[in-house]
């Protein structure tokens, strides 16, 4: 990740709101200064010992810093994890992500290892444990008495909650037994979402690498490598190491396969998160109780994706076929476990090494589709004749190798099937994409519409009206359609890449999902006529006036003045081309072009900025709402602010919650955008 | 004596003169180059004398019958003139005017700039205000514009319509963009593919959106500026109904996808004709013209371009988004409720986080710094957009 300054500020600023101050300022001067000692460190903040060694442990009980300590060097170096600090501000998101796929309770505990940032397992259990007890103690109060009394939060959660409401709750703990508490460990250990603090953890991936390379250099005669087929063996051996190195925190996902634990895990427990009462000896077996374990935001980032990927899919086709498509993303990516390949760990010197991209099949995704939905509709509804069933089912077998873009004049690359071979063999009636009409005869008024009966074998059949009932199609088949819908795309949202088998080409696809958004913030900046030339320089390279006036069918001084405007917003850039060789600019000619690179550093620049001027105005809300903050948090108020406070302060802090509300939806709808241009 | 004899020979010579006119047009079109062997291979002038050949020539173009022109390497060549062409140049008063019009004449359809006219005539100022004045006075030419340099004076004879590059074809009037006019045929354009690209449901039930557990929402008045937070939960990702919670289905009319495979998208060709059957403009619409808008479109993110097999139709983009009053409607409602504001094409842009939030459209974004002359923490662009226009009154006494 580049790091750039405004990045930077708003790691800092980020650190500043959850962690406070102090490691902050740690946090900001490990970002200017780069690596750095504890003495550099006491240097540049002017902080004593005590404060140092406080902050940083907390920086790195919160996985916030890489540290390195060269053998028998008695200094240690600490460097800022830029990734992580960003990744603060997803947390919002993960958990809920949590919740929908693994509820309430896997929610609960993914909470609690991201507060504590790192923790041993034997260490939650004994946690939850005590928690588990202090319920039930107070329950059996409850029980013998009037319910009152109960200082104690079981969860940090409900700090708004009026006490009776709270009291009455509390018999539903989300965990009820350290089994549970167990299971569901598994469950996130195995979906990948939780990973094993290991030895390497700590290092930054620089130094990672120039371990690794030291280690293997050291195996080559006078530590050098010559020639070219060794450097590519070499880079091969690097990036195999490293590929080794990074699967170690999958020791934990590993035992428990071994253990045979984690099929028979999700049968028992498939659905139901819940589910109790099960043998507790049974599920002790895979979790050490010394295992460390933290959040994995890699494989957390790949989920995510698959949500942005099933908002991208509802918008530009439908929900139904979204739906479709993230039941074959979830199955899709339980193999995937990071967004982007790394340059260096994941390179391959031959092409037959390179893992195989996962494909799903038909099959596979008919069993996870929900059955409450209904796949008849979402798509038109055609006569059989109009389709060609050649062009439909079209398989391909590769992925795209060049450059995937939109472009408007996009080749048709022909297979000449001439029409009329086609009438042929489309004749049989595989479109029959039927609704099942919401009250009947709504059907009716759509005079042109025709019908292939469902056993017909040619056209002779249409026209006829078929009882609804009769002429519903196999749900196998209706979900292909969708599928086939998916792959007909043109931002590429699924590749047919075998009969009924179906995969994904993350990169073109993720590329085209960047250019929507990048588009969109060109659009609402710019306006149509705006992204109307940037498209256009986009698709046909550089342009200068009179080519661009000759396609853009707009006044000559508008798209001037909308260029200018353009490239004073960094969208659009320009290059001087002099008509002779002594340059002078008076008689140069320039040409427009749009540099999609330059464009996206421009958005997230923006982006970031968006972002740390919304903090900071946070921040000024809760100095100007001071009083009434302080008040809400003493302890005699806490929880009862509506018998206790007059209603001006009622109101306002009802006012100041909104507020901040907003800002922090806005920062998380801005890191949806950071999170495709930069992460996904 | 000598009277007589160029009088014999003055009449001999009108004679071959005419003829030579003649028998040159027989020859072809007044675009035709004849050299001076050309011409000779007529057999016009008698024992092909060389002499009477050029003295006739230099007659033929005294009374503008004949233009000389040299080529690049420096031999002469021929074209004649219809007469009553010549006769315009016959005419006029003086050898400036005649050379002025020659030089506008000559640029044919084009038309030709008054600094490019003056060049090459090489006159004064004043003598060329004249000429001009006689030609357009006598109806001979008028002024034109060029719609790739709208700020040339240009001329251009009269009897001559301006080329399609010059007047930058149907899309211009006058050498104007025609916007309105543009902005009715993407109209018609547009819901012709959108119509014909996707399918139009009516009351099927559409799976509703299940509330979501755990969603804090404010009580947001309506016709209020929507918050991030509504927007946030606008596209969260849906949740596919249960059987136990599927909502009654509602009937709404909207707009799907095709099925994949569809083979009848729309071509430009379909497009064209079904333009023209409209009969919406006198002008001649050609399938380039038709593309270019069609093109445009695209770049609009409205349409795309779609290969089913070897045939290249184009379909609405985001069709469940797209309205389903048609354009031409909507343009009636808004002309009947003007507040409504101009209609636009297919669907609002999807909105994008950045724009959202004041910043990524702020006047003042590059230069605001906490610290700096505009800064977040006194941003009225954030007050306003949180609803306060005044800064918050602050809090008075603390209660007991
Ligand atoms: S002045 Fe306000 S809106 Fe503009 S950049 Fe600063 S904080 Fe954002």
């Amino acid at each position: 990740m580049l790091v750039t300054a405004p990045l930077a500020e708003f790691c800092a600023l980020m650190i500043d709101e959850i962690y406070g101050e102090l490691p902050s300022r740690i946090y900001a001067s490990l970002l200017m200064r780069g690596r750095s000692t504890i003495q550099q460190l006491a240097g540049d903040t002017g902080m004593n010992a005590r404060q140092l060694r406080h902050g940083l442990a907390l920086l790195l009980q919160h996985n916030l810093l890489y540290y390195h300590l060269d053998t028998g060097s008695p200094q240690c170096f600490y460097e800022a994890n830029v990734e992580h600090a960003y990744n603060l501000t997803r947390t919002g998101k993960i958990l809920e992500m949590v919740e929908e796929s693994f509820g309430p309770a896997a929610k609960d505990v993914m909470q609690t290892i991201i507060l504590t940032g790192q923790a041993r397992v034997g260490d939650l259990v004994d946690a939850y444990q005590k928690r588990i007890d202090r319920v039930n103690r107070a329950m059996e109060a409850l029980k013998a008495e009037d319910p009152f009394g109960n200082g104690a939060d079981s969860h940090e959660l409900n700090g708004d909650t009026p006490p009776e409401t709270k009291s009455e709750k509390k018999p539903d703990l989300l965990i009820s037994s350290t089994a549970q508490l167990k299971s569901i460990i598994c469950r996130l250990v195995d979906a990948e979402l939780l990973d094993a603090v290991h030895k390497t953890t700590y290092e930054s991936p620089e130094d990672l690498l120039a371990m690794f390379e030291a280690e293997i250099l050291a195996t080559y005669p006078g530590k050098e490598v010559k020639g070219n087929k060794a450097k590519a063996e070499y880079k091969d051996r690097v990036a195999e190491a490293l590929r080794k190195d990074r699967s170690g925190s999958k020791s934990l996902k590993r035992k428990l396969e071994q253990n045979g634990l984690s099929a028979k895990r999700r049968k028992l427990f498939d659905g139901a998160a819940s589910a109790s009462g099960t043998p507790d000896g049974e599920l002790d077996l895979g979790v050490d109780p010394n295992q460390v374990i933290c959040i994995n935001y890699e494989k957390c980032l790949v989920d995510l994706r698959n949500r942005r990927l099933m908002q991208f899919s509802a918008d530009i086709i439908g929900t139904t076929t979204s739906w479709v498509y993230g039941s074959l993303l979830k199955l899709l990516s339980k193999d995937v476990s990071r967004c982007r390949d790394d340059p260096i760990i994941d390179h391959y010197e031959k092409d037959d090494e390179r893992p195989v991209p996962v494909v799903v099949t038909t099959a596979q995704i008919l069993d996870t589709i929900k059955t409450g939905l209904d796949l008849s509709v979402g798509l038109g509804k055609v006569d059989a004749l109009k389709i060609s069933t050649a062009a439909a089912e079209k398989i391909t077998a590769q992925a795209p190798r060049k450059k995937f873009f939109i472009d408007v004049q996009a080749e048709v690359e022909g297979d000449a099937t001439s029409d009329e071979e086609e009438e042929e063999e489309d004749v049989k009636p595989i479109m029959d994409l039927d609704y099942r009409p919401a009250t009947n005869g709504v059907n009716g008024v759509n005079g042109t519409h025709v019908t292939s009966g469902a056993n017909g074998v040619n056209g002779t059949s249409s026209k006829v009206k078929v009882e609804p009932r009769e002429r519903r199609v196999d749900r196998r088949t209706q979900l292909r359609h969708h599928l086939l819908l998916l792959s007909e795309s043109t931002q590429g949202f699924i590749r047919h890449c075998g009969v009924d088998e179906w995969t994904v080409d993350f990169e073109p696809l993720m590329r085209a999902l960047r250019q929507v958004e990048l588009d969109s913030a060109i659009e609402n900046t710019a306006g149509r006529e705006g992204i109307r030339l940037v498209r256009m320089l986009r698709a046909k390279g550089k342009l200068d006036e009179k080519a661009i006036v000759g396609i853009c069918l707009m006044r000559k001084a508008d798209m001037l003045k909308k260029l200018a405007e353009m490239q004073k917003a960094g969208f659009v850039q320009t290059q001087e081309v002099p008509r002779e060789a002594k340059a002078d600019v008076k008689k140069s000619f320039f040409l427009w072009y749009f540099d999609p690179e330059m464009a996206l550093e421009r958005v997230l620049d923006v982006a970031y900025k968006t972002m740390i001027h919304s903090l900071q105005v946070l921040d000024m809300l809760r100095e100007e709402n001071q009083v009434v903050l302080s008040l809400v948090k003493r302890t005699d108020v806490k929880g009862q602010e509506e018998g206790k406070l007059p209603k001006f302060y009622i109101d306002k802090y009802a006012q100041f919650l909104k507020h901040e509300r907003m800002l922090l939806a806005q920062i998380h709808r801005v890191d949806d955008l950071v999170a495709v241009l930069r992460d996904y | 004596m000598a009277a007589i004899k160029s009088e014999g020979e003055l009449a001999k010579l009108t004679i071959i003169k005419d003829e030579l006119y003649e028998t040159m047009k027989e020859h072809g079109s007044e675009e035709r180059e004849f050299s001076q062997a050309d011409i000779k291979a007529l057999n016009v002038i008698p024992n092909n004398d060389t002499a009477t050949l050029l003295k006739v020539i230099q007659a033929l173009t005294d009374e503008k019958l004949l233009v000389g022109f040299a080529l690049p390497g420096g031999e002469i060549r021929w074209r004649w003139r219809g007469r009553e062409d010549a006769r315009k140049y016959t005419s006029l008063p003086d050898e400036a005017t005649m050379l002025v019009y020659g030089i506008i004449d000559s640029a044919g359809q084009d038309g030709v700039w008054v600094r490019h006219i003056k060049a090459r005539a090489n006159i004064q100022d004043a003598t060329f205000k004249a000429c001009i004045k006689v030609l357009e006075t006598k109806g001979y030419i008028t002024s034109m514009t060029n719609v790739e340099m709208p700020n040339r004076k240009m001329y251009i004879r009269a009897d001559l319509k301006p080329s399609e590059r010059a007047t930058g074809g149907p899309w211009f009037t006058d050498g104007e963009l025609d916007e309105a006019f543009i902005k009715a045929i993407e109209g018609i354009i547009f819901e012709y593919i959108k119509t014909r690209s996707a399918y139009m449901s009516r009351g099927t039930s559409v799976p509703q959106k299940l509330p979501r557990k755990g969603v804090v929402t404010g009580e947001v008045a309506r016709g209020v500026k929507r918050t991030a937070t509504d927007i946030s939960h606008d596209d969260a990702t849906p949740v596919p109904p249960t059987t136990k919670g599927v909502p009654p289905p509602r009937k709404k009319e909207m707009f799907l996808p095709m099925p994949a495979g569809y083979k009848k998208y729309p071509t430009v060709n379909e497009i064209t004709e079904f333009i023209h059957m409209q009969k919406v403009s006198s002008a001649m619409l050609g399938v380039a013209d038709i593309q270019a808008l069609v093109d445009v479109l695209v770049f609009d993110g409205l349409i795309e371009p779609i290969a089913v097999n070897s045939r290249k139709g184009y379909r609405v983009v985001r069709p469940t988004k797209q309205d389903t009053l048609s354009y031409a409607k909507r343009k009636q409602e808004q002309e009947a409720h003007p507040e409504l504001g101009e209609p636009e094409l297919g669907p609002p842009p999807v909105s994008s986080a950045v724009t959202e939030a004041p910043c990524g459209k702020c006047p003042v974004f590059e230069l605001c710094q906490e610290g700096g002359p505009v800064a977040p923490s006194t941003c009225v662009y954030f007050q306003e957009w949180l609803g306060l226009e005044e800064p918050a009154v602050l809090s008075g006494t603390v209660p007991p």
